[in-house]
């Protein structure tokens, strides 16, 4: 290695004194202090992410423990042509693109609307009360997230189906596959808002007070200085965020929906993740669940590419 | 003049009242909830569950704290916690921060290919038992290792650096510092890293809750009771009380008699395990004032 | 470039190599700590591991003198790991990496399926039995249902099972209230058609005479999941149209006349539905039932103070359900007739076999280096006087040895606490392996004693139940991996549909009108298929009989 080093200043040396084109080895020397930094995240990265990535041919494989993760029957497309031709499926595919894609929708905003809002606030005391609450929520374990939801929104009993009852909505809240979604995505939203919102608070933080001065100077109202001066200033977090967010398509909370099924929403709240659970735990089927967890990964992915794309070339921020 | 004036102030108080409407009505719809969980916690558990606890406790009782704090292994459990916790963030950020500062460089050349190779971690993985071969292959399975090195280095975490470091650090400030000579280890230490305080406590702060909520690393690799976090612990004690819901279920005979403070442990162990990491964020809070960044450089 | 690649890969393979040395090591140091001392060692205990999967409830096993006792006189010292929680997630990554201890103890912890994905990793304990195993001999012997319990397809014995001989045969328990019934002078219901005109009767008028008429609860009973039934719940309804659920019948599928069928596409209930539908429109049944979780479907029964709210419902025991307080107001109520000229025979839920039996409490590992110590120690279990204590706790605190040779069960020394509470603190209860003979005298406790007593209404049409043709021996037959593996994703398919429809037409009707689609669409489950399968293997299980 020392060796290495030694021939690349060497080259470095010579190319820069030849004027020529700079060679991987040039870039390599003259980043090194870069390489360095990143090494260590490189090496984490590899170790931990990439060599266990082996174990993704299960979704091609039967499950053979005397022969090894890799040791079993190839199996090819097998598994996932059982989850496209299953029964389940197109039901499974529609409820998961709905309560992800609602999350998105809804829950992609909220953050950054709440950060905007508590900007704005100039009573300090009130501002770190009210920032310091709004994070709170989301250290609610799910298991007491939903056991409040059934406390608080039970029609006969629950305080928020006493308000609708008084405003003259029969309706329980918790048995209407029309209301599962709505009170799944904003329970989210009241869970994880705060927390969310932190990083917009953070960027916010580094907007140049003198541009406010100067804006107040122009004659530029509140509406102006949001639009003009705090939005350009998070732009660059919502824009990557948004690529990470539509990674997650495909992706919802298990744990939360599994806990709020129950048999009157069970045709909107079987989702590919509680499917997994079912099939997965009740008869070890480790390849199955391999496929369709890979099946899943594959689509989120082509949807953060593209997302990734679409942003390069129309804000030039993107991931890579 | 004056008209324009009076009719812009006019327009910013209009704003400034929609602002309070705004963080009134989401206080009440935040606080609540919580506030239910406080008095949950000390109320009798059938009447929280038939719907007579509103305002105030009832049916007051400190029965779910006595059961929590009557564990013995909960000590053990808040000092592994308060131990993985410091020593994991201390060890995520002096991973990432340095590697987000890299990937931030424009003219690091191999910053897109290596991104998109972190960025395919967040997606693609072997799955459990890959990796549970190859943290035991490693001897890290009952240790205190496995909660600090694997998986340290967070690509989520790490993006979020990595682009507040590109737009918050104008480019023409290495620009100007490499002239005098400075290098990127310099720059990192004395300029970048100072000014960028903000993120790095939001990411020290997400690693840490992330060390603090993690009850799955302990699950599926420690079997040393000795090594085990709070999480573990409280899961336990919040299993034991839950019983009764399955417990008849399987044949067997469910009691009344933690019947009746199911809920109170169960609310109570959400306070007792979040409270100190609640403390901490008003610690971190003053790095979000607006404007502290800006002060920073030119003091 | 390739340069630059070796030499990132040079790097990293050092790591890796760094890596795999000390894994290396500490692989060794565990075995030999895992070793233990030579067998022969007089004086010295052998040392074991092994994983206790424990109720939740459950004390720490270091503190149950029973259990000190057996592994001393076994000659063992083991090293317990104790699991409350989530063994499900922890079991994959630990069987799939061979990582197991000597001992894995706790109800079916290791499945059959577990044991034929799995092969190589138990130890097959037919020859330990041999040697070492009396106690264990002595319960296939006396009770050979336990042998058939225990043996594989290809006659191998992995898991040992348990017997725990004092457990009622159902267990679901129907209760209506009785002070409600005097109350406003009518009578026990027998029919479906008297239980609707109570139940009217329950809701329309102030039942439990505090005054408001609107705060009856008529019928209530317990959350429904969304992958089947289970106990205290309404299903028992259709013993009376003759069908006998076993276990609970989750996901439907009964036996009659030796025939394997499902209920979900009997006609049979379908009319068990419109009944409840009918209940549900009038407003007879509790309208959160479906959405209520367990804790508040036990706190709605507890009433308030000496109020009771519900009328009519099902459950485990008479306080467990409904509390000490209102426990007295009710009764345990015999099955119902559909119609007062139905000659049908009214059956039941018949769980004995859920109740008193369970497989695979107990395997060990084949990699074992001390497999008769193991075994030892797995034989102290099953002797009947430790298995009594496995069960209800030491001799000493919670067993009363009266000296004569027989025991009681003493109550808890905490007042408060109930015997069932008690049992499940102090050790192991029912998960734990156990051979509870059946001359054994124990006097039992509170708790058993006025579940037994609240069984009795059912008894006769318990009874009556044709054990041979139509209870489905399902608990007895071990299944091919891939019949039971076809057979989960048929039944997540069909409880998908079921489960969701079921409440759907109780909730909102219309169920006439579905009914036909329904049966057609259950179909496409996989639900035929299913039923082939189960029949195949219950005929060639008669047929070993």
């Amino acid at each position: 290695m020392a060796q290495a080093t030694r021939t690349a200043a060497g080259v470095v040396r010579k190319a820069a004194g030849t004027g020529g084109r700079r060679t991987i080895w040039q870039t390599v020397w003259r980043d090194r202090q870069l390489w360095i930094m990143i090494l260590p995240a490189i090496v984490v990265i590899f170790l931990f992410n990439y060599v266990p990535m082996y174990g993704i041919q299960l979704a091609f494989r039967d499950y053979d423990f005397t022969k090894g993760l890799t040791g079993g029957e190839w199996r090819g497309l097998h598994y996932f042509r059982q989850f496209i031709d299953s029964y389940l499926f197109w039901d499974i595919m529609r409820n998961t693109v709905t309560i992800s894609l609602a999350t998105i929708l809804l829950g992609f905003p909220a953050p950054i609307i709440l950060a905007l809002i508590l900007n704005q606030v100039r009573w300090k005391r009130g501002k770190k009360v009210l920032q310091t609450v709004v994070y709170m929520p989301h250290f609610i374990s799910i298991v007491v997230l939903v056991g409040l939801l059934n406390v608080l929104l039970s029609p006969n009993t629950g305080i928020v189906g006493y308000l609708l009852r008084s405003m003259g909505y029969e309706v329980n809240l918790l048995a209407s596959t029309t209301a599962f979604v709505p009170v799944y995505v904003l329970s989210d939203i009241w869970q994880h808002c705060g927390w969310n919102s932190i990083i917009y608070l953070a960027a916010l933080s580094t907007v140049d007070p003198q541009l406010y001065d100067s804006a107040k100077i122009d004659g530029a109202g509140k509406w102006q200085m949001i639009r003009h001066i705090d939005l350009p200033a998070i732009a660059p977090t919502i824009v990557i965020l948004f690529i990470l967010s539509m990674g997650g398509v495909l992706t919802t909370g298990f744990e939360k929906i599994f806990l709020m099924q129950n048999t009157l929403n069970l045709p909107v709240s079987e989702v590919i993740s509680t499917y997994v659970y079912k099939v997965g735990i009740l008869s070890n089927q480790f390849s199955y669940s391999a496929a369709i967890g890979l099946f899943n990964t594959v689509i989120n992915f082509f949807f953060l590419v593209a997302t990734n794309y679409i942003a390069r070339r129309v804000s030039n921020i993107s991931l890579w | 003049m004056g008209w324009m004036l009076r009719k812009r102030s006019a327009g910013d108080a209009l704003f400034d009242l929609l602002i309070a409407v705004a963080c009134v009505f989401v206080f009440l719809i935040v606080a609540y909830p919580l506030y239910f969980v406080v008095i949950a916690s000390v109320s009798d558990s059938t009447m929280v569950a038939t719907g007579k606890v509103w305002v105030w406790p009832r049916g007051f009782s400190l029965f779910g704290y006595s059961e929590i704090f009557g564990d013995t292994r909960i000590w053990r459990g808040y000092r592994n916690t308060v131990l993985y916790t410091t020593l994991g963030t201390f060890v995520n950020l002096l991973f990432t921060l340095p590697a987000a500062y890299a990937l931030s460089r424009p003219e690091f050349r191999a910053r897109r290919w290596l991104m998109f190779l972190f960025v395919v971690t967040m997606f693609f993985n072997g799955g459990l038992i890959p990796t549970y071969l190859l943290i035991k292959g490693l001897g890290m399975t009952n240790t205190i290792w496995v909660f600090i090195f694997p998986f340290c280095v967070n690509v989520y975490n790490l993006i979020i650096v990595r682009t507040f470091f590109e737009t918050s650090l104008p480019r023409e400030l290495y620009e100007a510092a490499a002239m005098d000579g400075c290098g990127h280890f310099r720059f990192f230490w004395s300029v970048a890293l100072p000014l960028s305080k903000a993120v790095v406590s939001v990411i020290g702060l997400y690693y840490a809750v992330g060390h603090w909520n993690d009850f799955f690393t302990a699950l599926i690799y420690v079997r040393n009771n000795d090594l085990q976090p709070l999480q573990i612990v409280l899961r336990d004690i919040l299993l034991s009380n839950q019983v009764f819901q399955s417990g008849a279920g399987t044949g067997g005979d469910a009691g009344g008699y933690a019947q009746r403070y199911a809920d109170q442990v169960k609310y109570g162990v959400i306070i007792v395990s979040t409270l100190p990491i609640l403390l901490v964020y008003p610690f971190i809070q003053k790095y979000f004032e607006k404007g502290v960044m800006i002060g920073s450089i030119k003091g | 470039m390739k340069r630059a690649w070796s030499l990132f890969l040079a790097i990293l393979l050092a790591a890796s190599a760094l890596a795999a040395c000390s894994g290396g090591k500490n692989d060794n140091g565990g075995d030999g700590s895992s070793g233990g001392s030579a067998e022969g060692d007089a004086g010295r205990r052998v040392k074991l591991t092994a994983i206790m999967i424990k109720h939740a409830l459950t004390k720490p096993l270091s503190e149950m003198e029973w259990l000190q006792a057996a592994e001393e006189r076994a000659g063992v010292d083991i090293e317990w790991e104790e699991v409350t929680a989530d063994w499900d997630q922890k079991k994959g990554a630990l069987l799939s990496a061979g990582d197991i201890p000597d001992l894995i103890i706790g109800p079916n912890a290791i499945t059959d399926a577990d044991i034929a994905m799995f092969p190589g990793l138990f130890q097959d304990l037919r020859d330990l039995i041999e040697s070492h195993g009396p106690n264990v001999r002595r319960m296939f012997e006396e009770k050979p249902e336990t042998r058939v319990l225990a043996t594989q397809t290809d006659g191998s014995i992995y898991g040992l099972p348990k017997y725990q001989r004092y457990w009622p045969a159902t267990a679901t328990r129907q209760y209506i209230n009785k002070e409600w019934l005097d109350r406003l002078g009518l009578e026990m219901p027998t029919t479906w058609d008297e239980l609707y005109d109570v139940l009217v009767a329950f809701k329309e008028q102030d039942a439990n005479g505090n005054g408001d008429p609107n705060d009856e609860i008529p019928m209530d009973f317990a959350p429904v999941g969304t992958g089947g039934f289970g106990f205290f719940h309404p299903t028992v309804l259709l013993g009376s149209t003759g069908i006998t659920l076993t276990n609970g019948s989750g996901q439907g599928y009964f036996m009659e006349d030796g025939v394997v069928k499902n209920f979900f596409v009997d006609e049979r209930y379908k009319r068990v539905v419109q009944f409840l539908a009918k209940c549900f429109a009038a407003g007879l049944i509790n309208p959160e039932v479906f959405t209520q979780d367990y804790t508040k479907f036990q706190a709605v029964a507890r009433g308030e103070g000496d109020i009771a709210k519900v009328g009519f419902t099902w459950g485990w025991e008479v306080t467990d359900r409904f509390g000490n307080t209102l426990a007295p107001q009710y009764v345990s109520m015999p099955p119902l007739k559909e119609t007062a000229d139905s000659d049908v025979q009214v059956s039941w839920d018949y769980s004995y076999e859920a109740l008193n039996y369970g497989v695979n409490m107990v395997v060990m590992s084949a990699k074992s280096k001390n497999k008769e110590a193991a075994m030892r120690f797995i034989n102290e279990l099953y002797d009947p006087i430790v298995s009594m204590q496995v069960l209800f706790g030491s001799i000493g605190p919670n067993i009363k040895d009266n000296g004569d040779g027989t025991y009681e069960v003493l109550p808890p020394a905490d007042p408060n606490m109930d015997p069932g509470t008690w049992k499940w603190t102090s050790t192991w209860a029912d998960n734990g392996p156990m051979y509870i003979s059946d001359d054994l005298q124990l006097t039992l406790g509170t708790d058993m004693q006025s579940v037994g007593a609240q069984t009795e209404p059912l008894m006769p049409a318990l009874n009556a139940i044709d054990k041979e043709n139509d209870v489905l021996p399902t608990m007895f037959i071990k299944f091919t991996p891939e019949d039971n593996s076809t057979m989960a994703l048929n039944n997540t398919n069909l409880m998908n549909l079921a489960m969701a429809k079921f409440s759907q037409w109780i909730t909102s009707g219309g169920i006439e009108k579905e009914w036909d689609g329904y049966v057609k669409e259950a179909e496409r489950t996989g639900l035929p298929q299913n039923l082939e399968i189960l029949q195949r293997y219950v005929d060639e299980y008669k047929r070993n009989r």
